[in-house]
């Protein structure tokens, strides 16, 4: 008799919207370590990222975090925010706007719409612990499922 | 901070600062190299990566605006009109 293998519980997502195609490469390579247990959509840019949240089913699991660049055209990561809070289904959804600016009033517009704030990184000091800083901005019943099925 | 005082730092620190206090102002490629530009007080900082945002190959400093010329072409009007 074959013992039945309990199925994998689905991944978590994080939704990472940016235009600059090696940032989202970057990224991508940073959750690498996280891979078993953390997908990551990518979009490139806001309206696309929106698109992609509006077209969730009510069973499907929100993202477990959402990243946003700042700067990007059309829609850019501010204005995505602003939208992402005036869902019901989001208003609590953690999201990090991942910037190259380490400006006070750029850290305040995140603060104000209960967003994280990151500075992209310049070299491997800030680099190797970026994945770390965004799945720590993930809410607390998520980051425990991860680091506990990473320690397996 | 003047361009002179912060040629006498040690890379780590330049890297540091720029980290924290420059501003982002354009990116483009030679060849296979990504160089990435910040503004920081009253001159200009070009990162040339060996692998892009991880390891840095060299800084370049400057006061020049002739040497901006390079990333014009991928300065965003719109967004500049916006801002």
């Amino acid at each position: 008799m074959t013992q039945a293998t309990p199925p994998t519980p689905p991944k978590h997502i994080v939704l990472y919207a940016d235009d600059d195609v090696d940032d989202l490469m970057l990224v991508q390579e940073a959750f690498a370590d996280y891979a078993t247990n953390v997908e990551v959509v990518t979009a490139t840019s806001g309206i696309e990222a929106l698109s992609y949240l509006e077209n969730l089913s009510p069973l499907d699991s929100t993202p477990c975090l959402i990243i946003l660049d700042v700067n990007m055209p059309r829609l850019n990561g501010k204005e995505t925010l602003k939208e992402i809070r005036s869902r019901e289904r989001f208003e609590d959804t953690p999201v990090t706007l991942f910037t190259t600016s380490s400006l006070p009033l750029d850290r305040a517009f995140a603060e104000r719409y209960k967003a994280h704030f990151i500075t992209k990184p310049i070299d491997i000091t800030q680099m190797s612990v970026i994945a770390d800083l965004f799945v720590e901005h993930c809410t607390d019943e998520i980051k425990k499922n991860i680091q506990r099925r990473l320690s397996k | 901070m003047r361009l002179a005082e912060f040629l006498r730092l040690k890379t780590t620190e330049q890297v540091q600062l720029l980290y924290k206090n420059a501003v982002y102002s354009g990116k483009r490629r030679e060849r296979t190299t990504i160089i990435v530009l910040y503004q920081l007080d009253g001159f200009y900082v070009e990162i040339f990566y060996l692998k892009y945002r991880w390891h840095i190959r060299h800084l370049h400093a400057f006061e020049s605006v002739d040497l901006l010329e390079p990333y014009l072409p991928f300065v965003d009007l719109e967004e500049l009109i916006n801002d």
